[in-house]
Formats: C-alpha cells, sequence, structure tokens
C-alpha cells in the first residue's frame, strides 16, 4: 500500500505557547518500500509516524493510504488508529507486562475476534520466524532486551498490516545485537513486503536499512533520497554533516578569479579548481563559498607539493581499522581518515583536498 | 565500631522500636482477650489462658456481635467497590486526557474531602431520615463512598500515570477502542494499586464511627466499631474481656484481606512494559 502525506503540519499546544513540530511535509511511501525517516531528536519524525498511526492528528494537510484519505482536517475527515490496520514498533516496545509472550503477540488478534486455531497458528508460526518459540509462556519481565525487542516485532507482524511503523526500534539494543537485528529487519521486511516507515536519529542505520530517506530538521523535510543521493549530493550543509560515519568536514574558503580562472584560498595555498566544480562555485557567487569535503576523501602525508596544506595533528581517534586524524590548518580543523601511517599529536602534516570530490554550498546555507 | 555497624544496629533498633509501638497495643488487645481477668499485669491477678470471652462474643445473640460484623463488611465491601468503580475511570480520564484544568479538579476534590465528617454529619441525619434511610445499608455506603472517592481518586490517579502511555498507544494501534485500551492494558496493568485502593477505602469504610453511630439504630445496620463500643454489662460496667475479644475477631477479615491481596499488591506494577 502506498502511503502519502501532503502538505502535513501538525502544531502542538503546550504550556509554554505553540511548538510547529512538522511544517508542510509532502511526503511518497511505495509500496514494500521501506522508508527511513531520519533526524536530530525533536526534528519531528516521530510526529510522522504518530500521523501515520492515527495517535495524532494533522493540523493541515492531507494522508492517505493508497487512494484513500484516512487524515484531512478539510474534508472532516479522521480514521481513528484501531481502524488503520496498521503496526507499529515502540522505541520502548511497548509489550504488555500482565501478558505472556504468546498472549502479547496474540493481543491484536485477539481484539480482531480471530478464531482460537488461527491464533494458534499464527502466533506460533510469527514466534518461530523471530526465534522466540520457546519463550512463548514467558513474562516480558524475564526477558532480555533483544528477546523483548522481537516479542515485539512478532507483535507487529501477525496481523498482515497495511503499514509498518517503526520508532527506533534498535536503540536500546547493544552494538552488536544492533547490527544483526538490522540485517534481519530488512531481510523480513523484504519477505513480508509491507510498506514501512523507519524512525531513527542514527545516519548509520538510515543508510544500510533504508531503500529512501527522508533527511528531517524542525518539522521540515530538507532533503529525500537514495543513501546513495544522501551520501553523494547532500543539498545543504546540514544533511552534508548529518549523513557519513564522520561528519563532513566544512571550511569556510575565499574565491578567487585570475583571468577567468577560479582558485581557492585556503591555509596560505592557492588551490584551483577543476572545471566542472568552478562551474559549480561560479554558480553560487564568488566573495566565501563553504566547501565540504568528507573526511575519508581527504588524504593526509608528510610529503609537501603544491596542492597540499600544511597543518599540526591536533588529535588523533583510533576506530581500530583507521585513525581520525584531527589536523588544525589555516584556522579551521580538518578531520581525516587516515589508513596504514600512524600520527601523534604535534605532528607536522600537509593534507590534500581532492577538488573533484568536495562539495560546495553558498553562505547562506544554499544549494551547491 | 565501624560505621556501617552502627548504622546497622540503629536501624535494627528503630524497626524494632518502631513494630513494639505498632503492634504494642494490638498484642495487648489479645492478651486482654484471652485473659481470664482484664487487669492481668496487676500482681493480684496474673495472667491465664481463657477462650470464654470469645465465645461470649459470638455465643450471646443480645450482642449482635455476628450481626455488625456481616453489616460492617457488606457496607465496606460494597463503598469500597463503589469507590473503585467511579474512581477508576475518572482517575483514567485526569490522568490520560487532555483535559483543561486537571490539576484544578484535583485540588479541588482533595479540598472537598477536607471538611471535618462532624460538620456534616448533622445535615446527613436529617437528608437520611428525609429519605427514610436511617438504619439502612445505603445510608452507610453512600457517604462512605463519598467521603473515601477523593483519596481513591487521587491515589488512582497516581497509579494510572506510572503505566507507560506507550501501552496505550500500543493498545490503539492493536485495534483496541478507547474503552478496551481501559479493560484490557490500563487496568489489568494497574491491578496492584487497584487493589490496594480497594482495601484501603474498605479499611477507612470499616473503621468508620461517627456516621455509623448517627445514621443506624440497631443491628439491622450497626456496624461493629459502633457495636463495640455500645456493649455494656450487666451493671454498667464494661466488659473489658469482650470488648477485646470483639475487637480481636474484628481484625480478622482485614488481615485476611490484606494477605489475600498482598501478592498482587506487592507485585511490581509495570515490570517488563518496557525498557530496562
Amino acid at each position: 500500500m502506498k502511503l502519502s502525506f501532503s502538505g502535513v503540519s501538525r502544531t502542538f499546544h503546550s504550556g509554554r505557547g505553540q511548538v510547529r513540530a512538522l511544517r508542510d511535509v509532502d511526503l511518497v511511501v511505495g509500496e514494500g518500500e521501506l522508508f527511513v525517516l531520519l533526524g536530530p531528536s525533536g526534528c519531528g519524525k516521530s510526529t510522522v509516524l504518530n500521523l501515520a498511526a492515527g495517535l495524532v492528528k494533522p493540523t493541515s494537510g492531507e494522508i492517505r493510504f493508497g487512494d484513500r484519505v484516512v487524515a484531512s482536517r478539510d474534508r472532516k475527515v479522521f480514521v481513528p488508529p484501531p481502524e488503520r490496520n496498521v503496526a507499529m514498533v515502540f522505541q520502548s516496545y511497548a509489550l504488555y507486562p500482565h501478558l505472556d509472550v504468546f498472549e502479547n503477540i496474540a493481543f491484536p488478534l485477539r481484539v480482531a475476534g480471530s478464531k482460537k486455531p488461527e491464533i494458534d497458528q499464527v502466533v506460533t508460526d510469527a514466534a518461530r520466524t523471530l526465534g522466540i518459540g520457546d519463550l512463548l509462556r514467558v513474562r516480558p519481565a524475564e526477558l532480555s532486551g533483544g528477546q523483548r525487542q522481537r516479542v515485539a516485532i512478532a507483535r507487529a507482524i501477525v496481523r498482515k498490516p497495511a503499514l509498518f511503523l517503526l520508532d527506533e526500534p534498535l536503540s536500546n539494543l547493544d552494538a552488536g545485537l544492533r547490527a544483526s537485528t538490522r540485517v534481519e529487519l530488512k531481510r523480513l521486511q523484504r519477505a513480508l513486503g509491507i510498506t514501512t516507515l523507519y524512525v531513527t536519529h542514527d545516519q548509520t542505520e538510515a543508510m544500510s536499512l533504508g531503500d529512501r530517506i527522508a533527511l528531517l530538521r524542525d518539522g521540515r523535510i530538507v532533503q529525500t533520497g537514495t543513501p546513495r543521493d544522501l551520501y553523494e549530493r547532500p543539498e545543504s550543509p546540514f544533511a552534508a554533516s548529518f549523513i557519513g560515519q564522520a561528519p563532513m568536514n566544512l571550511l569556510n574558503v575565499s574565491v578567487l578569479e585570475e583571468g577567468g580562472e577560479l582558485r581557492l584560498r585556503l591555509g596560505g595555498k592557492e588551490l584551483p579548481l577543476p572545471p566542472d566544480q568552478a562551474r559549480n562555485v561560479r554558480s553560487l557567487g564568488t566573495g566565501t563559498v563553504l566547501l565540504g569535503i568528507r573526511p575519508e576523501d581527504v588524504r593526509v602525508g608528510t610529503g609537501s607539493s603544491v596542492n597540499r596544506v600544511a597543518g599540526t595533528v591536533s588529535a588523533v581517534e583510533s576506530t581500530g581499522r583507521e585513525e581520525l586524524v584531527h589536523v588544525l590548518a589555516g584556522g579551521s580543523t580538518i578531520t581525516v581518515f587516515s589508513k596504514g601511517a600512524s600520527f601523534r599529536e604535534g605532528d607536522a602534516v600537509t593534507i590534500d583536498i581532492p577538488m573533484e570530490a568536495a562539495h560546495f554550498f553558498g553562505k547562506g546555507g544554499g544549494e551547491r | 565500631m565501624s560505621e556501617e555497624r552502627q548504622v546497622r544496629i540503629l536501624y535494627v533498633a528503630g524497626a524494632l522500636g518502631f513494630m513494639a509501638f505498632s503492634l504494642g497495643p494490638i498484642l495487648y488487645m489479645a492478651l486482654t482477650a484471652a485473659s481470664r481477668r482484664p487487669d492481668f499485669l496487676s500482681q493480684a491477678s496474673g495472667w491465664e489462658f481463657t477462650l470464654a470471652h470469645f465465645a461470649a462474643v459470638v455465643g450471646t445473640p443480645s450482642l449482635h456481635f455476628l450481626d455488625n460484623l456481616r453489616n460492617s463488611i457488606v457496607v465496606s465491601g460494597c463503598a469500597s467497590a463503589l469507590c473503585v468503580a467511579v474512581a477508576a475511570p475518572a482517575a483514567y480520564a485526569i490522568a490520560r486526557l487532555e483535559l483543561p484544568g486537571k490539576a484544578l479538579i484535583l485540588l479541588c476534590v482533595l479540598a472537598v474531602s477536607m471538611f471535618p465528617p462532624v460538620s456534616l454529619v448533622s445535615y446527613l441525619f436529617k437528608v437520611m431520615a428525609a429519605l427514610g434511610w436511617i438504619n439502612t445499608y445505603r445510608a452507610l455506603v453512600l457517604p462512605y463512598t463519598a467521603w473515601i472517592l477523593p483519596l481513591s481518586l487521587w491515589i488512582l490517579t497516581g497509579y494510572f500515570a506510572q503505566v507507560p502511555v506507550d501501552l496505550d498507544r500500543a493498545a490503539l494501534v492493536d485495534g483496541c477502542s478507547g474503552l478496551g485500551v481501559l479493560r484490557k492494558v490500563v487496568i489489568p496493568v494497574a491491578a496492584p494499586g487497584i487493589f490496594s485502593t480497594a482495601l484501603l477505602a474498605f479499611i477507612f469504610a470499616f473503621n468508620e464511627f461517627l456516621f455509623a453511630l448517627m445514621l443506624t439504630t440497631d443491628h439491622a445496620a450497626r456496624t461493629v466499631p459502633v457495636g463495640i463500643a455500645l456493649f455494656e454489662g450487666l451493671h454498667g460496667e464494661i466488659p473489658w474481656g469482650i470488648v477485646m475479644a470483639a475487637a480481636t475477631l474484628t481484625t480478622v477479615p482485614v488481615v485476611f484481606l490484606t494477605l489475600v491481596f498482598q501478592r498482587r499488591i506487592v507485585q511490581g506494577l509495570t515490570r517488563g512494559a518496557i525498557k530496562g
């Protein structure tokens, strides 16, 4: 089932006044797609989920399930959550503590009035799929975090929902379990083919799970696209710094024009621009621009050449496989992933910024 | 002596002292009830075991002790059940719905409960007399319910507020209606709180004296506290042995209820609902 939001806003009233949680959000999630909502806390991503579930009403705009309008203030339509046939996995799991695992998973079926043999069959199958078949008579209190999470997922899939909503489902698991559950979740979603909306603040999770990602900030969608789109073509400094294993370096550089050729001044060097990048920079106007470069694209070494900027190592973080080296150069700190060569604080180094991998943004934070 | 040891000793001494303070009168009551003579602490008499007082309390029809006990249990049971039945949905509304002025409602309820019963009892008598309800269960059940309701509402609001909101949301998404959420999830999860509220309401009603004294006239509706107070000996002296035996027997239903519900009250409220 296709899910679409058009022009959806939501304002909350609190003691301190109005909070605009969501502003004019347009969103289309295709049939069977795993769509990730990514953003920092408080960006409104959970509100999108609650709107889709019907736990929150939109202040304006329209939400459709396929062709059916499920919420629209103008048309005075609001389908309450019990009639939407959606399933939700909460960050807190929200298992019913007074029921055992079997009854927790069976709960939506019992509410729907399914027959006992059918319930037994469906619950047993779901439990087996998720590897919790031997825990059916255990209460949630006796389960580990990972097991609770599986119960919550089993409860969500038994009803064959039209829409699957996941609110930071992995955030309470430890790192190892999170990685393995991520893979499983993706496989399960593919196997069931249920349209899925997945909320997370973790860009790694978003990148590895999502068919497409919507990046949110302050209640607005700032960019929508495939993980590759967001990584390779960030449309704003915010998108650039939010996506990526380590945040993208954002440097203020001055643009100089000499005989029709553009150069960038950085750390006492004037760096030439390849023609296509020069076109990008020219469209932003001369003066100062924001240069974005990913730590994995920068090269650090000791050799010197025309295009290398000199700097000093200010800190080194080891990630095991490689090192994240912080280099102080030309008044700003540039982070660089370095494999092999080992650096220490205070080392004099030079860095090479390959211009073909750079992203440029206008000073107003606009497009490149 | 290490500090840890001192703390331990103070802790044990404090606990023992408090237990002696609370349980001493009850022990004294039980000993007096089972003693042949009430002044067993004086050197002249001494303590001698007997069940005669208990037999007298139960076996003397003119005392109407068993009638009073039945009245007490019925009245307190009804008041307690009614209290929880009214307070539970109200507490749910206050804990969960977006009501304007929730805090004001709770404060007003608290303020109303501050009226001293003695200022109400004469009017209550007039009302009950006009209704012709004097000396009936109704005359006690309704005032008790009204009197205990504020406390029940406060306690239950606290318990419902502790039930994670995500459970309501999960139940809604799983297909429950608003009432279904209350019936299938919130009430079962808050059951320990509801049981302890019901038990407290029962004990409050069970111990009430003033209304029961004014609004009942004989064993058809008179409750145990009033009944015991009106025990009289042959020549106007107070029959301590029988009074104490009756009082001891009166504690039995309350202790029994507490023991029955203890397991439910003690078990964790929302253990395992959410992470951690």
